[in-house]
């Protein structure tokens, strides 16, 4: 059913990286798409490989629910690869035509390239996977909000998030009811070319809009009504605290990023 | 002075016109005096129009009086800094469900109220839990509110508003988009809030059979209060009612043909059973079995 559909794709089952701090999990994927860009020759390549997989491992995630989260950079590897092998003229070259080459630096990039960014989806997505929605707009509400002292409305976009996020479902629902509408009336929704499936979603879209900004004046009452006055002299129902496995974590994390360091050091 | 108390209170709505000049003054509320007691269940009645939602959120003061003042606990709503204690004392429950409910799951709703006051974690854990215990929604404690009825989505927004502890919780139509089962729900955890802890309801509503339970009852129309008394003075009074458009509830109005007809059966007829009552007594015990018939014969829903 429509209303099932979640946003992110959390994967609920119980494991040690599901249960660890959304801020945890935040800082340890930023800190793995930089090394995906740092790591230099086999052993750091190994290295990430290695870290990956053991996470995925740990999240009891199938692996091919991952994989089936590629499908949808598929092309722009493809363009990444085959451009990294066509444009680049450095090392030796094995065959050219034109403006083409394909030479051992163009091949060796375009296996790099189509790592990292393989390896960038994948990390990612395992952390939308072991982490909700509302978690993640907790924790980054948390850790950003050192931004604050520079006059960034860090609670008021996390509360914007979390709210879009409550509405999604409710607005999906209600287009489907629009359309549902509409085509009972004689609109036509699969024909014609994409200009003029375009212009068919105007009937849509419009009351669409309308009720979307109802709701919103709505809940602007309802919230008000409930006292709320921004982020000032709140409390938290559900405070993000730091355990024991966090704080592992947290140190895995660091000796695996000093790791890549040394390995682009010194190898 | 009673908990809210309204006087002369009127309020304008100004539609301006592209250059920001005055069109058109709609007056919602029109000299309306209220003293309402605590611990009391009110209901407001009106069509739609009748200045009633104008009303509401002036006791939530989400709208102060253009003239007049209104108190809710001994403070007047148009004094900025009361705002807020004026809105914890008086929670207030919308028409829409979905419009009300802030958070994807249902105990980080309810907690919302309590963050923004900001009462500690512990105390609002405890303030969760008791007020989903109270409109019987605990077990739907980390539910997602897209997966519950209409009825459960409307009283997860009640322990919303019980968590912050008000004295008082204002029901604008809560009841308008549910169904009838929905509506008894709804309607039936108000009665409970107040007769277990003394919460002083307003409801606001435009159906007749929501208002039998009542201790007293406002008539509103065109920004005005046209009748107030108990439901059974306003019941006895159908031709007035009638002159309003106000539908009656149906076992009042066959009560009321009956009468009319020369059966010697008393004004003001609220419930069924009432009815049932008073035919038999009209009749004698002989005719009990069409009583019986008669009774179950009546539907509920108008």
């Amino acid at each position: 059913m429509i209303r099932d559909m979640t946003l992110g794709q959390y994967y609920p089952v119980d494991s040690v990286i599901h249960k660890l701090d959304p801020r945890v999990k935040l800082s340890a994927t930023f800190i793995y798409i930089t090394a995906l860009f740092l790591f230099r020759g086999l052993a750091g390549f190994a290295l990430v490989t290695a870290v990956l997989f053991y996470v995925i491992h740990l999240s009891k995630i199938p692996f091919g629910y991952i994989v089936k989260g590629l499908k949808t950079v598929v092309t722009l590897l493809l363009i990444t690869v085959v451009f990294n092998l066509l444009f680049t003229s450095t090392g030796t070259e094995y065959w050219h035509w034109g403006p083409f080459h394909l030479t051992s630096t163009g091949i060796i990039n375009a296996v790099l390239m189509s790592v990292r960014l393989g390896y960038l989806v994948i990390g990612t997505s395992v952390m939308t996977l072991t982490t909700t929605p509302n978690a993640l707009t907790d924790g980054l509400e948390k850790s950003l909000s050192c931004l604050n002292r520079i006059h960034v409305p860090v609670h008021e976009l996390a509360m914007m998030m979390s709210v879009a996020l409550r509405f999604i479902p409710i607005l999906i629902e209600e287009t489907d009811r629009i359309m549902k509408a509409q085509t009972a009336r004689g609109a036509d929704f699969e024909k014609g070319n994409i200009v003029r499936r375009a212009k068919n979603m105007i009937p849509v879209l419009v009351p669409l809009f309308v009720s979307a900004f109802r709701r919103a004046d709505d809940l602007a009452l309802a919230m008000e009504s409930r006292c709320y006055t921004g982020g000032e002299g709140r409390t938290k129902m559900k405070p993000l605290k730091y355990g024991k496995n966090d704080r592992k974590a947290y140190l895995a994390v660091i000796v695996f990023f000093i790791l890549v360091i040394v390995f682009r050091i010194m190898l | 002075m009673g908990i809210i108390k309204a006087k002369n209170v009127v309020h304008e709505f100004f539609r301006r016109d592209e250059e920001g000049n005055v069109e058109a003054i709609t007056t919602a509320l029109d000299n309306v005096n209220l003293d309402i007691q605590e611990g009391q269940f009110i209901a407001i009645l009106g069509h739609n129009g009748s200045g009633k939602s104008t009303l509401a959120k002036h006791i939530n003061a989400l709208l102060v009086p253009g003239e007049g003042t209104l108190w809710v606990d001994g403070m007047a709503t148009n004094e900025e800094e009361n705002t807020i204690p004026v809105r914890k004392t008086a929670g207030m429950v919308f028409q829409n469900p979905d419009n009300q409910i802030i958070a994807s799951v249902v105990e980080e709703d309810v907690g919302f109220g309590p963050e923004n006051l900001g009462v500690p974690t512990e105390e609002i854990r405890k303030r969760v839990i008791n007020s989903l215990q109270s409109v019987g929604m605990a077990e739907y404690k980390s539910h997602s509110p897209n997966r519950l009825s209409g009825g459960q989505k409307q009283r997860v927004a009640i322990a919303g508003v019980l968590a912050m502890e008000p004295k008082c919780i204002v029901f604008d139509e809560p009841t308008a988009m549910l169904d009838p089962g929905g509506r008894k729900e709804v309607i039936d955890a108000a009665h409970e809030l107040n007769r277990q802890k003394g919460v002083t309801i307003i409801l606001i509503t435009h159906y007749m059979e929501e208002v039998t339970g009542a201790d007293y009852v406002y008539v509103m129309e065109q920004g005005s209060i046209i009748m107030q008394g108990t439901p059974r003075e306003i019941f006895s009074r159908v031709d007035e009612l009638k002159e309003h458009r106000l539908n009656v509830p149906q076992v009042t109005l066959v009560a009321d043909e009956l009468r009319r007809a020369g059966i010697l059966i008393p004004a003001g007829i609220l419930t069924r059973e009432e009815l049932v009552e008073a035919v038999i007594d009209a009749y004698g015990q002989a005719e009990m079995s069409t009583g019986g018939e008669l009774s179950d014969g009546i539907n509920y829903s108008g």
